[in-house]
């Protein structure tokens, strides 16, 4: 089984992100930057799968700057089999990431791509339903399960996402608002991962030493046919609105009172 | 706020803004190396440390090892713990490849430790120990030996430990009376008590290796006498692993440390011990002493690693404690200031920054040293290296040792009453950091090891390197010039300091040369003090002209810079004129203490 798993750099939400005073976007200099968390997430499941499901490949795709092959690498550290950087440097919007991608899971043809939900520099949400549509896919999003983080199978490193018997399809766990439903998506498929499925492993020290062998393969969107101007306008980047200070109320009946006629949630 | 353990930024600045560690890679021991494996590495001990360790650190700090029907049982979250430790690659880090590791530099094992032991220092301890065990078996043992013990204890299937100290034989190891008794079939039959011996026993692996120091029946009395024993938990015959008569006599109650057991041993309670010979008999304590630059450095970074996971802590709650208002605000009815906004709590603050960072900076200098003293390939550089290393070994392990326990004392004191409450973990930081001024030889041992064999044994050639490399940051300091802190005057402030060095060290020689030992020696704690507070405003001189010379190329690091500036000024102002009065003491031979006697002393 071949998979693809992508994988962005952005901004490590632990660093203190400001607002650039001219509004156009964020102040980058000083800002740490790491692998989006979501993917890391879909890292692991698509090394869980090909473990179980031996041969099978996993390659690690990113499409940024050249500043995005350390993410590529931390994926190959990993344990993904090779990468692949769609190099761009500047802001990409969603739409012009998907198909780039399109273009790159033509020629790979994959079996699976996985993804995760969301990035969390924009929270788009947005690239992976773009990409399955692009390609005349199914997809199947926010992949979940039932077992805890805590739990044997967990801990035991089983796939959450699970390959049929005839390998046609994968059964999907999916969060949903009630609860979690199971979807069962014909092979190629797109699935986004969701926090729940899995805790990423650590690259390994042996893993770090054989990433280094592994290849990367550098890709530009116009050869690949790819018009990446955005489609999207960024009019006007604002911090979040500051909290305001909490405060004290004597007692539950107050607390009803306020709820009712300030917070209006009850 | 999730503890950090350690500040990112400090660690990558100590790393590569200081010490160039990429520079490392240039020798062709490293050349498989590079800033991208040692980030992608230090990134996984971070989050090791951070997401793993750190959260069973109190429960094992209060759910201790018990011994129960002779096997010692740990906190069952050491299982888990150790298997994650083992995965990411730990223990056999710097080991060569060809014996399975991966020869990563001392330099980044060390940094990605120190997260490791902030997190939790029992945890990382059972790793640590297993290290150095498996290296003495590496260096000096035999082929059968490697494969059948070192192997595995690299790999992580079984642990190891140290197994030297005796009742009567502490600081004082030529006094070790274990006894080993030759066989015909070439082992040995050890028999003897051993005290202290942490990780001697435990429930995560289904072996322990004991490197024991004990005496070949009929060896002379004294350091000669001394040999190096490998004594498994269980021998290894056949592939079979049959009990080996190393009976657990006790699990000490401690301090700190608490999650790793130190435990009383019993070899050969049965007369059946067996125990193989590493290296050459009688030269156990020369074996020992190859690793102990490497064991102190690590205790050196461990005091720091406890130093600064205590420092975050504080931070976190000076941040958060609302108390009192500020000097000039007399209105009760304003809110309560958090108390970082008080200068004094700053000062606890800014003295534990320049107690920690100094301290990192030392142990990752002594760190680069051992990693040169081992892989340079021009034998001058690789003497130099070695002779500074072997100097600075002292310093590196008590500084952060006596220092960090002031250091994990002001972050409790900035928890008020509250951080003598178990509600709070800034006492048992305190509690933990306290081992480190005693285990692997004592403060006093440190300071007679410093002036007695690194300095005068070899007739001052490695402080005149060093003083040479001071020199040469003096230097540096003046040409990157005043601009963004008085880096002249520091410069200045330090050369003094260092000619006061000189002229100690001349006159305490004299002494040594005209025949009066006692009086050369008296004062060596207080010679390593003064030595220490110099190698450490040595490297805050160099982080402060390091931070004056990036100001201007990357401001966004400013803040952040102007920290270490702050920093290494407050240190040039409070500990560095210190040595001018411990060094006046030592001169002046006073030796009121020394001559106290009997009642004089009750
Ligand atoms: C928690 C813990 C873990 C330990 N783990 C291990 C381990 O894994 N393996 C192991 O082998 N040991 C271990 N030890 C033992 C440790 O190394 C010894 O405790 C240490 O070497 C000091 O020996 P001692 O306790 O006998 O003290 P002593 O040697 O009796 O020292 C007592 C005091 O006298 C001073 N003193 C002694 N001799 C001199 C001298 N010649 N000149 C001046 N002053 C002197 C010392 O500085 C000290 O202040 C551990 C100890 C502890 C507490």
């Amino acid at each position: 089984m071949k998979i693809l798993v992508t994988i962005k750099r952005v901004e490590d939400y632990e660093s203190k992100i400001k607002v650039k005073p001219d509004g156009t976007w964020i102040v980058t200099d000083g800002v740490n930057y790491r692998a989006n968390p979501f993917d890391e997430i879909a890292v692991e499941e698509a090394l869980r799968l090909r473990d179980a499901n031996m041969p099978s490949e996993v390659i690690a795709v990113s499409v940024g700057s050249e500043l995005s092959v350390n993410e590529i690498r931390s994926a190959l550290a990993m344990g993904a089999d090779k990468g692949i950087l769609v190099k761009q440097a500047g802001w990409v919007d969603s739409d012009a990431v998907a198909r780039c991608l399109q273009k790159v899971i033509e020629r790979e043809k994959p079996d699976l791509v996985l993804m995760g939900k969301q990035a969390v520099d924009v929270d788009d949400n947005v690239t992976g339903q773009l990409l399955a549509e692009y390609l005349g896919w199914g997809q199947a999003t926010f992949a979940s399960k039932h077992e805890s983080l805590e739990s044997a199978e967990e801990k035991a490193k089983k796939p959450g996402v699970k390959l049929a018997a005839d390998k046609a399809s994968v059964e999907v766990i999916r969060e949903i608002d009630g609860g979690l439903e199971t979807l069962s998506v014909k092979l190629p498929a797109i699935v986004t991962v969701d926090l729940r499925l899995n805790v990423p492993r650590y690259a390994s020290l042996p893993n770090i030493m054989k990433a280094k062998k592994k290849p990367v393969e550098e890709l530009d969107p116009k050869a690949l046919g790819v018009d990446v101007t955005p489609k999207v306008k960024v009019l006007k980047v604002e911090p979040p609105p500051a909290r305001a200070a909490g405060i004290k109320v004597p007692d539950v009946a107050a607390l009803v009172q306020k709820l009712h006629s300030d917070a209006k949630v009850i | 706020m999730a503890n950090p353990l350690f500040d990112d930024r400090t660690v990558d600045f100590v790393l590569h803004d200081l010490l160039d560690a990429s520079s490392l890679c240039r020798l062709p021991h490293f050349a498989e190396h590079g800033r991208e494996t040692f980030d992608l590495y230090l990134t996984s001990c971070r989050k090791l440390a951070r997401e793993q360790l750190f959260p069973a650190y109190r429960p094992m700090d209060t759910d201790t090892p018990r011994l129960e029907g002779g096997q010692v049982r740990v906190h069952p979250a050491m299982r888990e713990l150790w298997s994650r430790m083992v995965e990411l690659g730990i223990i056999n880090a710097s080991t060569p490849m060809e014996l399975g590791g991966q020869q990563l530099p001392a330099l980044l094992s060390v940094m990605g430790n120190a997260y490791l032991m902030a997190g939790n220092l029992s945890a990382a301890g059972y790793a640590g120990l297993t290290t150095g065990a498996a290296h003495l078996i590496e260096e000096f043992g035999d082929e059968r030996l490697k494969r059948d013990y070192m192997a595995r204890m690299y790999a992580g299937d079984w642990a190891g430990t140290m197994a030297l100290t005796e009742p009567q034989a502490g600081s004082s190891l030529a006094d070790v009376r274990t006894r080993a008794t030759p066989t015909a079939e070439g082992h040995y039959l050890i028999s003897g008590n051993k005290v202290f011996i942490s990780g001697g026993d435990q429930d995560i692996t289904e072996n322990v290796v004991h490197l024991a120091l004990a005496r070949i029946d009929g060896a002379p009395a004294g350091t000669k006498g001394v040999s190096l024993f490998c004594v498994p938990k269980r021998r290894l015959i056949n592939g079979t692993l049959i009990d080996n008569d190393c009976a657990s006599a006790g699990v000490f109650h401690k301090l700190g440390w608490r999650g790793l057991p130190s435990i009383a041993l019993n070899f050969g309670e049965r007369g059946d011990c067996h125990g193989y010979l590493v290296g050459e008999a009688g030269r156990g304590l020369a074996h020992m002493f190859v690793m102990m630059n490497g064991a102190r450095l690590m205790v050196g970074a461990t005091a720091t690693a406890t130093a600064s996971a205590a420092f975050h802590e504080s931070l976190d709650y000076a941040r958060t404690r609302p108390q009192g208002r500020p000097l000039a605000v007399r209105d009760p009815l304003t809110p309560q200031v958090p108390i970082i906004e008080h200068a004094d709590v700053r000062r606890m603050l800014l003295r534990q920054k320049a107690i920690i960072e100094g301290s990192l900076a030392l142990c990752a200098q002594a760190a680069k040293w051992a990693d040169e003293a081992a892989h340079e390939t021009d034998p001058e550089a690789k003497k130099r290296a070695q002779l500074l290393l072997d100097l600075i070994t002292p310093a590196t392990k008590t500084f952060p040792a006596e220092k960090g326990f002031e250091s994990c004392a002001l972050a409790l004191q900035i928890f008020g009453g509250y951080g003598y409450t178990s509600e709070y973990p800034a006492e048992s930081y305190l509690r933990d950091q306290k081992l480190n001024t005693l285990h692997e030889g004592t403060t006093g041992i440190q300071g007679m090891d410093l002036l007695g064999r690194k300095v005068m044994g070899d007739g001052g050639a490695g402080l005149q390197i060093l003083s040479a490399e001071i020199a040469q940051a003096i230097e540096a300091a003046r040409a990157a010039g005043d601009a963004q802190a008085p880096l002249s005057s520091l410069a200045t402030q330090l050369e003094q300091a260092v000619a006061d060095l000189g002229a100690t060290t001349m006159e305490l020689a004299q002494r040594g040369i005209s025949g009066d030992r006692l009086g050369m020696m008296r004062h060596s704690t207080d010679y390593l003090e003064m030595f220490s507070l110099i190698a450490i405003s040595w490297l805050w001189l160099r982080m402060a002209t390091r931070a004056t010379q990036s100001i201007a190329a990357t401001p966004a690091r400013g803040p952040f810079l102007r920290g270490k500036l702050k920093t290494a000024q407050y240190w040039f102002a409070t500990d560095l004129p210190r040595t001018a009065s411990i060094g006046a003491l030592i001169r002046s031979g006073e030796e009121s203490f020394d001559s106290a006697r009997g009642e004089e002393l009750e």
